[in-house]
């Protein structure tokens, strides 16, 4: 049983940062656009979310974790827009090739993140850029009297830290947005078939530019985890490692859906640390295979039943010419 | 029809290149014949007795390394010692050409001719994976001295000029074991390795009996990451580990993150190849670590005066070729310093060994077959001693592999 507990709890601190990763890129793929720089605008986010703690606590005479945790989501956000900024004026404005320029974006990130860091920890007097206790403290698990000491429940439920709470909520709202709300049908309409959205009144341009780079934001986030969180408020040389690319294919495993994008973390989180919590004695490169075979399955299992909502959005990865009408 | 002509014209051209290139392999042909011939004699002179030796100003000493400097890890250490090398034998910093980020391919290769051609006299290739790629050039080169780190093909391969070395690392981890044994409170350590290879194996036995030499019921978990550098899911083993009740973790990998997840949970950590405490300093109690820049250092002074270079060289503590981050005197049990320093000067007296019987242990060879070790009272397994690279791959009782 407590085995059982312990493979829940790792498996959602490991899905968290694909969560924020997945949301971010659900959100941006459905105004059309296919950014595959997921990976370089998470390490983007994570150094921003990591400097802006770091100074913050070094500037300040009294540091407060909360808003040292708050700084560090808003540069996490800011940072991974900004990437997604260059991103949209690329694809969207100038109409250049969305993969090329989505695996631009990863390597400048992945670039930029690893350049910054290490000035970062140059600087200081240990070789390292890491935060204090102050500051892990407000990134590490809560503990809300009562409730989180509820046998059970209260581990699964009540023991993670704020930016886990924090996805969820994400993926309720872009959940609630995207199937309730005006903006989001609307958004839905322009990764469908911007022509249509241009002549229903749509500014196809302009949803296209806020989805991307508020998409950016939310995987910077993911990022800003990895960074503050897995490895504890430290720059670690190419600390991302790939978690943006499985975010891409969370994506599909979700099948557009920020609801699915839930379950989905959390599979592909647990699948990623079972092998920790539940030897099987086959050998872990076969473990490591696991998400990915999760993905084709699932990928298979959408084509043969070819239901109209489980579809990626019809215009996606096609830049829009309204001259083209 | 003028398409024609013009596709008749071009396959003429062609042949006509073919045969210019064929000219030009064969001149090559031609001038490499008396080269060889040269090397031969050359290195015909270098067992006989020392060669002249290199004048300080012309040396130039390459590096081919798997990552660069700010891996703050492995790269780095390397990097310090080459520093160190450079500081002590009054070399200018453009005599040194580093290849940083070179994988464990082809690109090996292409990085150590381009240092030949570079006109580098000594070489040094500080990863494993490098080997196959240094005896391939370095075959090619008599001239060149190769030097090929944690490396175990120099002595088998028969060629003068290619020479392995490591550090006796296990000795570091034996005393930084000591602190983890006494730190220990449910006697049940944790330890976070990179791959099930020799050099793996080697250091976490000796960490271990460094704990159970002051602390005698203590027993180990061993986890595999699969990867020497992925902090994500370092820190996932770790976690892991301290969810199965380990309470000081140690490690083979290279990132901090097992320090950082051992200081979220409120346990300890003792780390590998950088000093981990401003990382996490109420975790981390004290680091294992390899100075690089003995050998480093050696090497090229055996370059210059024409000496001859070991075969395989590996020194330990002795030597100062591996040695301890200071201890976290915060956090560390009572009588840490003095234990460790006790054991440290019986390693060096040669009074204590690491892998000291009666000590048994079962292990695979390389075709997968069992065997099995049995050290009796009174002897010791000779690690790292006819070979630099760590050859210990036995699992001894008390050590629980989990996979």
């Amino acid at each position: 049983m407590d085995s059982l507990i312990n493979l829940l709890v790792a498996a959602v601190l490991a899905g968290t940062p694909l969560l924020f990763g997945t949301l971010g890129e659900i959100l941006t793929e459905k105004s059309g656009n296919l950014n595959l720089g997921v990976e370089g605008i998470m390490f983007m986010g994570g150094v921003a979310g990591l400097a802006g703690a770091y100074y913050y606590e070094r500037a300040a005479q009294d540091p407060s974790g909360l808003l040292a945790l708050l700084i560090a989501i808003v540069c996490a956000f800011l940072c991974g827009a900004f990437g997604s900024l260059i991103y949209s004026v690329l694809t969207v404005t100038l109409r250049a090739n969305q993969n090329v320029t989505g695996l631009a974006l990863t390597i400048f990130g992945t670039g930029f993140a690893n350049f910054f860091g290490e000035v970062m920890a140059g600087q200081s007097e240990s070789g390292y850029a890491a935060v204090g206790d102050t500051v892990k403290a407000a990134f590490a698990g809560i503990h809300i009297p009562g409730l989180s000491d509820i046998p059970v429940a209260g581990r699964l439920l009540f023991s993670y830290n704020i930016l886990v709470y924090l996805g969820v909520a994400a993926a309720l709202a872009l959940s609630w947005f995207l199937r309730r709300s005006r903006k989001g049908l609307s958004l839905r309409a322009v990764g469908e078939s911007p022509q249509t959205a241009d002549a229903a009144g749509i500014n196809v341009t302009r949803y296209k530019y806020a989805a991307t780079c508020v998409g950016g934001g939310i995987c910077g986030i993911g990022g800003m985890y990895i960074v503050m969180v897995t490895c504890g408020g430290i720059w670690v040389h190419d600390c991302v490692g790939g978690k943006g690319w499985i975010a891409v294919a969370l994506v599909i495993f979700a099948m557009w859906s920020p609801a699915r994008a839930l379950l989905g973390s959390l599979v592909f989180g647990a699948l990623s640390i079972m092998r920790l919590y539940v030897p099987l004695g086959i050998p872990t490169q076969l473990y490591d295979t696991f998400p990915y075979v999760a993905t084709v399955l699932v990928l298979v299992f959408v084509s043969l039943r070819r239901r109209r909502e489980n579809q990626p959005p019809a215009s996606l990865g096609v830049p829009y010419f309204r001259e083209d009408r | 029809m003028s398409r024609r002509l013009l596709a008749l014209l071009l396959a003429g051209l062609m042949v006509f290149a073919l045969a210019g290139c064929q000219d030009q392999s064969g001149t090559q042909d031609g001038t490499g014949t008396p080269d060889t011939g040269n090397a031969d004699q050359e290195s015909a002179q270098q067992p006989s007795g020392e060669t002249a030796g290199i004048a300080k100003e012309d040396l130039k000493v390459g590096f081919v390394h798997i990552s660069d400097p700010s891996d703050k890890g492995y790269t780095y250490n390397q990097d310090l010692g080459t520093q160190e090398m450079v500081k002590a034998l009054g070399l200018s910093e453009d005599q040194i050409i580093n290849k940083f980020n070179v994988s464990e391919d082809e690109s090996c290769e292409t990085a150590l001719r381009e240092l030949v051609e570079a006109g580098c006299q000594l070489i040094f290739a500080t990863s494993f994976g490098f080997e196959d790629y240094v005896l391939t050039v370095a075959a090619e080169y008599p001239d060149v001295q190769f030097c090929h780190a944690t490396g175990t093909q120099a002595a088998s391969s028969g060629l003068d000029n290619v020479h392995n070395y490591f550090a006796a690392i296990y000795e570091a981890r034996y005393l930084a074991g000591i602190a983890a044994g006494l730190k220990t409170e449910n006697n049940h350590l944790g330890y976070v390795g990179a791959h099930p290879f020799a050099e793996v194996i080697s250091g976490f036995t000796a960490f271990y009996l460094g704990a159970k030499s002051v602390n005698p019921d203590v027993t180990m978990d061993v986890m595999y990451t699969g990867e020497w550098n992925d902090p994500t899911r370092e820190a996932q083993v770790a976690q892991a580990l301290i969810d199965r009740g380990c309470d000081v973790i140690s490690q083979h990998c290279d990132s901090t993150a097992p320090a950082t997840t051992a200081e979220q949970n409120g346990v300890w950590q003792v780390g590998y190849n950088a000093d981990m405490i401003d990382a996490a300093p109420n975790a981390s109690l004290i680091s294992a670590r390899i100075d690089w820049g003995i050998y480093v250092t050696y090497a090229t002074e055996c370059v210059l005066n024409g000496d001859p270079i070991p075969v395989d060289w590996c020194k330990g503590y002795a030597d100062g070729a591996v040695y301890l981050s200071p201890l976290n005197t915060d956090i560390a049990a009572e009588g840490t310093q003095e234990a460790i320093d006790t054991a440290a000067q019986e390693l060096v007296d040669g009074t204590r060994h690491v892998f000291e019987g009666p000590l048994t242990g079962v292990g695979e060879d390389f075709s997968g077959n069992e065997i099995t070790l049995d050290i009796p009272e009174g002897e010791y397994y000779h690690e790292s001693e006819e070979q630099s690279a760590p050859s210990f791959c036995y699992i001894i009782p008390g050590i629980n592999i989990v996979e």
